[in-house]
């Protein structure tokens, strides 16, 4: 988990590290940001499967520009940026090649309702779905936030580091999807804590 | 201890991860005395543990790591042999002359002595060879013949025949045979592992590598795309540009 400065600091050290072919640096930064990127992923494209491929594709393109990153200490700001990217990508290219095939463009919601493909101890799947399709249904920068806070563990001064914001903004914006996720998530958070 | 209004302050920056160990410390030692602020307190860590299981990864990030430097380093590779594919042309007077004698003598003492000989050549043929991981440095990554992934090369790793190694920047390592010989492989290098008559074969697909035999020794070979070597001392080193 990235929750101090020292991550920012090592990420700097670990793309110059890249950049001179010590590919294991650059492991070391998938390593970091694997979870933030399938998150931010599964945050836009329904299919977690379909979500690892978009976060491979993510780092590999990444990886691939790396030398064109201006400010290295804004690298995460950078990954989630082109994660996003990856996503409306895929997503445009399924829906042309469905269209084109002259199906049907599956809807997001019945996506939602494929259980999970793998069995989670604490939440049962219909927790996991409703999470899911809640967090979906906020805006894009709200949803952002709340993954590189609660997943990535940045802080609300990190954050703000990497997209560029003002921190009293993204602190702002944190509490605002704070507040909608305990509202909207309460009957889970209940069910978990009974 | 603080009051109420303190702990809730607390809790916002415990939201933000702004949070001290001290102001954590004053935090939860309120909330053991309050059942309000210990909901609140309780109630983010519930949602922060339930957000990362809801959007988690089948593929731990460990995993992930190795699939991702496999599939950077085959792009490298790729890259590496269409950049070669071009030099080697422009290059080939130059090596001709080292190649054709390498070749001559190899051919020479590879088929004729070789296969009259044979046991002796190199390693027994096994699905698992009897070769071991030495002077491991930087990132070497190790692809089982008929999978798709590379996997990193670690001291204790069992070598298998088909096992293709390549070595990336300011990297290297040694396999060290049964009878005390070592081949190293310099940095930017993919040596592979092959099987010729039921016996392991080494073949350097492109960059360094360095023998250094046991005295005395038996007909030892390493194949290049440009030929095959063989060992005439005890120390050789087998360049393929």
């Amino acid at each position: 988990m990235a929750d101090d400065h020292k991550d920012i600091l090592d990420d700097e050290m670990l793309i110059r590290e890249a950049l001179s072919g010590e590919i294991a640096a650059f492991g070391a930064i998938v390593e970091r940001y694997w979870n933030m990127v399938v998150a931010l992923a599964m945050s836009k494209a329904a299919d977690p499967s379909e979500a690892e491929d978009i976060a491979q594709d993510s780092f590999l393109k990444a990886y691939s520009h790396l030398h064109n990153l201006k400010d290295r200490s804004r690298f995460a700001g950078w990954l989630a940026k082109i994660a996003m990217q990856e996503c409306s990508n895929t997503v445009r290219r399924a829906i042309r090649s469905k269209a084109a095939l002259g199906g049907r463009v599956t809807d997001r919601d019945v996506l939602d309702a494929i259980p999970a493909r793998w069995s989670n101890p604490g939440l049962s799947g219909s927790q996991i779905q409703l999470i899911r399709r809640m967090l979906r249904q906020m805006p894009a920068k709200l949803r952002k936030i709340i993954i590189m806070r609660f997943v990535a563990g940045l802080s609300s001064v990190q954050i703000a580091e990497q997209l560029g914001k003002r921190p009293g903004t993204v602190r702002v914006w944190l509490h605002r999807a704070y507040n909608i996720l305990r509202k909207d998530l309460a009957p889970v958070i209940e069910e978990i804590e009974s | 201890m603080i009051t109420c209004e303190q702990c809730r302050e607390l809790i916002e920056q415990y939201i933000e991860g702004v949070i001290s160990d001290t102001q954590l410390d004053e935090l939860k030692a309120h909330a053991e005395t309050c059942d309000a602020c210990r909901e609140g307190f309780e109630r983010f860590n519930l949602m922060q543990n339930a957000i990362r299981e809801a959007f988690s990864s089948e593929t731990s990030a460990a995993e992930a790591r190795e699939t991702l430097l496999g599939r950077i380093s085959e792009q490298a590779v790729r890259h590496v042999r269409e950049i070669g594919a071009g030099q080697s042309r422009v290059g080939w007077g130059r090596i001709a002359v080292a190649a054709s004698i390498l070749l001559v003598v190899g051919l020479a003492i590879g088929f004729a002595v070789g296969r009259a000989d044979s046991s002796k050549r190199g390693v027994a043929l096994a699905a698992e060879v009897p070769i071991q991981v030495g002077n491991l440095e930087g990132t070497v990554l190790v692809r089982h013949a008929g999978m798709d992934v590379w996997d990193i090369l670690k001291p204790g790793s069992v070598i298998r025949l088909g096992d293709k190694f390549h070595s990336t920047a300011r990297s290297g390592f040694a396999l060290e045979l049964d009878d005390k010989s070592t081949i190293e492989l310099n940095q930017n290098s993919m040596l592979v592992l092959k099987s010729y008559n039921g016996e392991t074969q080494f073949f350097l697909e492109h960059g360094e590598c360095t023998a250094s035999l046991e005295s005395p020794h038996g007909p030892f070979f390493i194949d290049t795309p440009n030929g095959r070597v063989e060992a005439l001392g005890t120390e050789f080193t087998v360049t393929v540009e």
